[in-house]
């Protein structure tokens, strides 16, 4: 009864301050400028994000890109307008779908290698080992990685964006082939403005940042073993996928909540 | 140089499609001795059952809802809106949260959060070597770890399925109750353009992304080596996997549905 009543909520409210103490801590790190005198190994880890995850999120996105094409397809054609396919697959790629799949795709990709990663690192006490050195293992190992997502994270989302109108244009035009080319980027480009890609840039990149901040949380504090580092990969996919659920819902909410931004009406 | 340049290219390839077919090989083994007896599997499948069903519920419930209020909430109420049509927004959760998000989010959840503990489950027990005792003492770790875990995630992302829906909808209707507008006409298209094909193609594509997810959690488990690392690695090459070939299989699913029965597509 105590348990679940007092420790639980307790001991909760004490991780998320931890949590809090450890972003504030790395943003610090970037912010304060300390991590640019390891600038080279902010550049490798740039090598290692574009190398072994850009490839994986443009096929995510490229593949929910499809899935949005047909849907806009097949329900465009069910209320007679084949030809304004191209509204919702601007609409579900640019505002909606590319970010969630990004936001995925990171923390499935990005994240859970972090942890994996780090905490390794961290069990076979090498995290121990650089502080002897005399190098700031914060600023190493979680400024460094944290700055490399800063620079390569906006250039990715808007290749993955480019990904995934290419899918919608192969589904409804390609597959579908209700509606000609012209017709469908006449329309498709028309639902959208460069505001709207701001915007979709933004939530986007909100979502990287958490979960990368996430993912060096969870390993920068992992224990416990092999199993320790398992566990503390599982467990950072929970945090990842709600908090890119929240961060979404509430872009949404923000961006284009009070106004549609179509061009409708007067 | 050329045959470097043609190994950097083709060994990826060629460990992926390996990988795929030892896959498909587990499938196969998973499901015939899942069906042939003895049946020693019972405990275990009510244990990992009720372990998903604890990790799930919360992360699923509030990504559902999250979502659905946002993505085709207030997205689709402010097109409706423009046209003065909003009284036609439960129409569109059908096409939104029955068929496309709720499924896909329970995968994701799934794969996120229950396949990410069996693979670091798995991958313990392979790295301490507890699986090469198993066999050892003569207990087949398909039919006593990988079976139970199968078939569990299989029920569970199918029955999951019916709360995602559920809840997302009510995301919908909360993004309808901040237009200012009344419930009842949200509700009232909602059930008229609900069709069966819908729905069990729904609880179908969930069954099925539950399956794939835990074959891949548990291969990628029971193949972890190298140490500590080994785990952390697994688990990231799992999720990978399992979340490309969930939406893979969501996009294949959705075009045979779609294609297979035009009269779900009609607005009633």
């Amino acid at each position: 009864m105590r348990t679940w009543l007092v420790d639980k909520p307790r001991d909760g409210i004490a991780a998320v301050g931890e949590m809090a103490k450890f972003f504030g801590t790395v943003l610090g790190e970037v912010f304060g400028g300390r991590v640019f005198r390891f600038f080279g190994e902010a550049l490798r880890q740039c090598g290692v994000l574009i190398l072994g995850s850009t490839l994986v999120i443009w096929t995510l996105t490229f593949i929910l890109g499809l899935t949005c094409g047909i849907e806009g397809a097949y329900f465009f054609r069910s209320v007679g307008a084949p030809a304004y396919s191209g509204v919702f697959t601007a609409w579900c790629n640019l505002r909606e779908l590319t970010p969630y799949a990004f936001g995925y795709m990171l923390s499935a990709k990005v994240g859970t290698g972090l942890v994996a990663e780090i905490g390794a690192m961290r069990i076979t006490d090498e995290v121990d080992a650089l502080e002897v050195m005399g190098i700031s293992s914060m600023t190493f190992l979680c400024g460094t990685r944290l700055l490399a997502a800063f620079l390569v994270f906006p250039v990715m989302y808007v290749g993955a964006l480019g990904a995934g109108f290419f899918g919608s244009y192969l589904a409804v035009v390609q597959q579908i082939a209700e509606v000609s080319s012209g017709g469908f980027f006449l329309i498709f480009w028309m639902f959208q403005n460069p505001v709207d890609l701001i915007f979709s840039t933004i939530k986007g990149y909100m979502m990287a940042i958490v979960v990368v901040l996430v993912g060096l949380y969870y390993g920068y504090t992992a224990g416990g073993g092999p199993v320790g580092v398992g566990t503390a990969t599982a467990k950072s996919m929970v945090l990842n996928l709600v908090a890119v659920h929240l961060i979404g819902a509430m872009g949404t909410q923000v961006f284009w909540g009070a106004s549609p931004r179509a061009p409708i009406g007067g | 140089m050329v045959r470097a340049v043609a190994d950097r290219t083709f060994l990826p390839v060629k460990s992926l499609l390996e990988q795929v077919g030892d896959m498909m090989i587990l499938t196969g083994k998973t499901i015939s001795s899942a069906v042939r007896p003895p049946f020693p599997y019972g405990g275990e499948f009510v244990q990992q059952f009720l372990f998903v069903l604890r990790l799930c519920w919360l992360p699923l419930v509030i990504s559902n809802l999250a979502f659905n209020y946002g993505a085709p909430g207030l997205q689709a109420g402010n097109f409706l809106s423009l046209f003065g049509a909003l009284d036609r927004h439960g129409g569109f959760f059908i096409l939104a949260a029955m068929r496309e998000n709720g499924p896909f989010i329970t995968g994701i959840i799934l794969a996120g959060v229950a396949g990410t503990a069996i693979t670091a489950d798995l991958g313990a027990r392979k790295i301490r070597e507890e699986l090469d005792a198993l066999q050892v003492l003569g207990v087949d770790p398909v039919k006593n770890l990988v079976v139970p875990r199968f078939l569990a995630l299989m029920v569970t992302t199918g029955l999951f399925n019916a709360f995602a829906m559920c809840f997302g909808i009510l995301g919908g209707l909360l993004a309808t109750l901040t237009f200012q507008a009344p419930p009842g006409p949200f509700i009232a298209t909602l059930l008229t353009n609900a069709a069966i094909p819908d729905l069990w193609g729904s609880m179908i594509k969930t069954t099925i992304f539950g399956a794939i997810i835990a074959i891949v959690a548990c291969y990628k488990g029971m193949t972890a080596s190298g140490g500590p690392e080994g785990v952390g690695r697994a688990v990231n090459t799992g999720v990978v996997i399992a979340v490309t070939a969930v939406f893979f299989f969501n996009y294949v699913f959705t075009q045979t549905l779609l294609g297979t029965h035009p009269e779900i597509l009609i607005l009633r």
